[in-house]
């Protein structure tokens, strides 16, 4: 476990020489004999977790001292070292709030360690809450997202059904019915592929990754098999080069959610009047990096809409159906797997996404 | 009013299909003179912004919120600022499945829109509408 990192500050050079000695091999200590030499610390030092001050100093008290950095380092846990006849200014800096805690001189060797694990205990709990708290707001702005966007995505299908059987209804030619099924057929999609995207989003959020080795090969023919029985390649020429060098480790839920979501945008997502449409898959693979093209000739971004396109809901274009999930949750499971993407677009010309994925090495957790 | 006045119509709405439906809907009151329906906000307001011809009879936009690109109360935000001489020759509804209060509330902010329709659009709610007129 690596060492807490402390900062003791004080005039008195013996007393930090000694101070270092006793715990240096406890913690790792970093010692200041001025104010000013302790604000360089903790410039440098993003990472102390406990303060440790001498009251009485040349140029300013202790409590002084904690009050000019409380705002600008709040992380670390504060705590005076003072003789007795100090003790209002101490309870003034407890009570006001910036000190955890105050070591009385002359100290013992258990009196500093037992204030610093449970300074320790404070800062490790407050870091938890921290992030805990980040979690839960993120989580939170996520549910306004949802429930706002199921009213659209889940019951916008709906409604146009409804509002077809309306028509079907009173329509007496078979041939238009026949065309209202379709479009009410398209509409049942639309809900369909966003419920699949909802469960692709929790299975990502929630579910634990399992590393196993990856056959390219296997996995593009899955998908893109998806795409050929729903006739999403009709007319569209489809060029897949796999060089896999090694075994690759990964998770392959998350692998599929990447390449499903970005082979259906290329599919989907084609100048329809196009008479060379193409899509390409381009896989380098080895036992540390996998890197990813997926290539197509079809209507591009505009170059305004490029920083949106992860966002959730964020749709560019009305072409075809869309739910506003697929590259988001693209981005959330390469987030998971330490991955990045890179895209390059020019609106109306087409496409290409970059992915490199890290392989994990065998027999690391 | 004059009886039996007809109508031209602009419907905007990403789904294909609400399309249809309301240009169904619209065509089946024989109010209709002319139903156009655009798929994408931005070429709506293209076109609107080009038609240049006063009319005595103002055309109803029905225009859904959530679309991709630009959404209908950014078309709206949009149609306020042409010239009145355009303006003034279309009267602007919304339509939508939001059951969403910020949206609904958010309607009122908007001088141009007479009034908030839910999906589906129905004979009835359409009739209500053009008798209002």
């Amino acid at each position: 476990m690596e060492k807490i990192k402390i900062l003791y500050i004080d005039d008195e050079q013996n007393n930090l020489n000694s101070f270092k000695a006793t715990f240096r091999f406890d913690y790792s200590v970093l010692i200041a004999a001025t104010t000013e030499q302790a604000f360089q610390f903790l410039q440098e030092n993003d990472d102390i977790r406990i303060i440790l001050c001498d009251q009485r100093m040349p140029d300013k008290t202790g409590v002084q001292f904690f009050e000019e950095i409380r705002s600008q380092y709040p992380d670390p846990i504060r705590m005076l070292i003072t003789g007795y006849t100090d003790i209002e200014s101490v309870i003034e800096g407890i009570n006001r709030g910036h000190i955890f805690r105050y070591i009385k001189k002359p100290w013992t060797d258990t009196d500093i360690k037992s204030a610093i694990e449970e300074g320790n205990k404070f800062f490790l709990t407050n870091s938890m809450l921290k992030v805990k708290n980040n979690e839960l707001q993120s989580a939170y702005d996520e549910l306004g997202k949802f429930a706002y966007s199921v009213t659209h995505d889940l019951r916008g299908p709906l409604l146009s059904v409804l509002g077809a059987l309306q028509i079907a209804d009173t329509a007496d030619d078979p041939e238009e019915v026949r065309e209202i099924l379709g479009m009410m057929g398209v509409a049942l999609n639309k809900l369909d592929e966003y419920i699949t995207s909802l469960h692709e989003y929790y299975s990502l959020k929630r579910g634990k990754l399992v590393y196993e080795d990856i056959d390219f090969e296997n996995l593009v023919g899955d998908v893109a098999g998806l795409f050929k029985i729903a006739g999403s390649m009709e007319q569209i020429k489809f060029n897949v080069t796999i060089n896999q060098a090694g075994a690759f480790s990964s998770d392959v839920v998350s692998l599929k959610i990447i390449l499903n979501n970005l082979l259906s945008n290329a599919f989907k997502y084609q100048r329809k009047e196009a008479a060379d449409k193409f899509v390409e898959v381009k896989i380098d693979a080895d036992n540390t990096n996998a890197v990813i093209f997926v290539k197509d000739n079809g209507i591009g971004i505009q170059e305004e809409h490029i920083d949106n396109i992860f966002t959730m809901f964020f749709r560019a274009t009305s072409q075809d159906i869309g739910s506003g999930f697929g590259l988001y949750n693209v981005k959330d499971a390469l987030n998971k797997l330490n991955g990045t993407i890179e895209v390059q677009s020019i609106f109306k010309e087409g496409t290409t996404f970059k992915v490199t994925i890290p392989g994990r090495a065998h027999g690391t957790k | 009013m004059v009886q039996n006045k007809k109508q031209h119509f602009i419907v905007i709405d990403d789904s294909k299909l609400d399309c249809f439906i309301a240009e169904k809907i619209i065509k089946n009151t024989g109010k209709c003179e002319s139903v156009t329906s655009f798929q994408m906000a931005e070429v709506a307001l293209e076109f609107i912004s080009t038609q240049t011809v006063p009319s005595h009879n103002p055309t109803i936009i029905l225009v859904d919120i959530q679309m991709p690109v630009m959404n209908g109360f950014q078309f709206v935000e949009a149609f306020e600022k042409l010239p009145l001489n355009i303006t003034n020759n279309y009267s602007v509804f919304i339509i939508s499945s939001s059951i969403n209060d910020d949206d609904l509330n958010r309607v009122h902010n908007y001088r141009s829109i007479k009034q908030f329709l839910n999906k589906p659009l129905t004979s009835n709610n359409l009739s209500l509408l053009l008798s209002k007129d």
